[in-house]
């Protein structure tokens, strides 16, 4: 199993305020890490320096070392254009652009200048759509709206919008917390499918998620990564007395 | 341990627990009644332990229930997903120690004084160390102690040898027996073989509860009997 990403003694201030101490975390790759803990923890915090989101909050300093396949992304010679082509991420709540579906897919690819002509672009929306197992539903509609999508078409629509670059790594922060079951079974049923050819990173309040979707699980507390272990073990036996109380609904 | 944020959520669990004792208790009292029914030749006492069967797979039932009640309303997860798991292991395997408690209760009747008095000292004793083994198999489990679950466990081979020596000593009454008597032996033979089945249920219980309190399953090969007539090698 190799490590996508290694992050080492990663802390994050928020002015004066420290969010995260001392973090150390591996994301394997190709596989789903999932990050649990309670609102205000750090995991989406965490999250977002794999793809420095933190970088344009102004008052957010992130200390330590992230390395992505060896390389330091937080090096001045990064251009965090590129590390964010290569980390794509979803949100909490879908967040397709004011544009058709079709543009919302072809995007990234234009401002990336990823696609050769006009057929290529074609190609690249729909593979998009299919991998993100939305192609049948919106096919005939692809100059609609994407807003006008369902809550969980749209979220499907913003995972097309992710994987239209073709990262790497693809974080993702409360997916499905917006969604219904059924919509929330498709997008679990899209990492499965996902992670075969993408590292995922999924913030999650669902403990049920976690364990379905992740392999392996990190849990944060007050800022602190206090468990990282196997998914079955984090859900089954899990060391911390602090993590079995979180999962178990035990916290205070 | 901590109390759940959901007051209920804990009563859940407690009521299960407490579910389980009683049938654990049931099933004791009919091994040992069960155990006194082949000395007494008390036709009522017989079939009062039948009756009583029934109240331990009443309680198996109910177990069911909590359980699946408590897989839908709550999802356990760690030491309450193991909680949740156990109790319906351990429920099978009382409701098995209730059968064949029953089952040794019934074939009683088939006995006959000169036979019983020949081999009642190896009956009880393989008996009361199959209790013993129950009592404490159920203790670990009320004081969530991996180490007793582990000594049950590994006291099975006691049981095994005894059974063995009760079953040796069967062979000999057969040896000597007319038709009648030899009918009666072979009763005796499941009446003890019986025994050693409990034993295994105790065995079974051991290991579910030191999955329930250490997350991990007991490593190596289960004790067994060494001889033929047990285990059948």
């Amino acid at each position: 199993m190799k490590n996508k990403i290694v992050a080492k003694k990663v802390s994050v201030f928020y002015g004066a305020k420290q969010a995260l101490f001392d973090v150390d975390l591996n994301v394997a790759e190709k596989q789903v890490t999932a990050l649990i803990g309670p609102s205000g923890c750090g995991k989406s915090t965490f999250l977002r320096c794999l793809n420095r989101m933190n970088d344009v909050i102004d008052i957010c300093k992130v200390e330590g070392n992230i390395e992505m396949d060896g390389y330091d992304i937080y090096d001045k010679s990064v251009d965090v254009v590129q590390l964010r082509e290569k980390v794509g991420m979803v949100f909490q709540k879908p967040n397709p652009f004011p544009k058709s579906i079709y543009e919302n897919v072809s995007y990234g690819p234009t401002i990336h200048g990823i696609a050769k002509d006009n057929a290529h672009m074609d190609e690249i929306v729909e593979s998009s759509l299919k991998k993100a197992a939305l192609w049948e539903e919106v096919k005939d509609r692809l100059d609609q709206p994407g807003t006008g999508l369902s809550g969980g078409q749209q979220q499907r629509l913003c995972i097309a919008r992710a994987i239209s670059i073709n990262p790497e790594v693809i974080l993702m922060d409360e997916p499905c917390s917006a969604l219904d079951p059924i919509a929330t079974a498709k997008i679990e049923t899209l990492i499965d499918e996902l992670k075969s050819s993408y590292t995922i990173a999924i913030v999650t309040h669902s403990m049920a998620q976690a364990a379905r979707v992740s392999q392996h699980t990190g849990f944060f507390h007050l800022g602190k990564l206090l468990e990282f272990d196997s998914t079955d073990k984090i859900f089954k036996n899990p060391e911390n007395k602090m993590t079995q109380d979180y999962i178990t609904g035990r916290f205070g | 341990m901590n109390e759940h944020i959901v007051k209920s959520f804990d009563e859940q669990l407690s009521i299960l627990k407490n579910t389980i004792l009683k049938m654990g208790s049931l099933a004791e009292r009919q091994i040992k009644d069960a155990t006194e029914a082949v000395i007494k030749h008390d036709q009522e006492f017989v079939d009062a332990i039948v009756g009583k069967d029934d109240r331990i797979d009443d309680l198996e039932k109910d177990i069911e229930q909590q359980v699946v009640n408590l897989l839908t309303m709550r999802q356990p997860l760690a030491i309450d997903l193991r909680e949740t798991v156990s109790a319906m292991k351990i429920s099978s395997d009382l409701e098995r120690i209730g059968d064949l408690s029953k089952n040794i209760a019934k074939r009683s009747r088939h006995l006959n004084k000169d036979i019983v008095d020949e081999i009642s000292k190896n009956f009880s004793a393989a008996s009361q160390k199959v209790q013993k083994n129950v009592k404490l198999v159920l203790d670990a489990f009320i004081n969530r102690d991996a180490k007793l679950a582990e000594q049950v466990w590994n006291a099975d081979e006691e049981i095994d040898s005894l059974v063995d020596i009760c079953m040796s000593s069967i062979l000999k009454c057969i040896e000597k027996a007319d038709k009648n008597d030899a009918a009666a032996c072979s009763q005796l033979m499941f009446m003890s073989k019986n025994l050693e089945r409990i034993g295994d249920h105790a065995t079974n219980i051991a290991e579910t509860v030191y999955f329930l309190v250490t997350g991990n399953y007991l490593e190596g090969d289960r004790p067994k009997g060494t001889s033929d007539l047990v285990s059948g090698k």
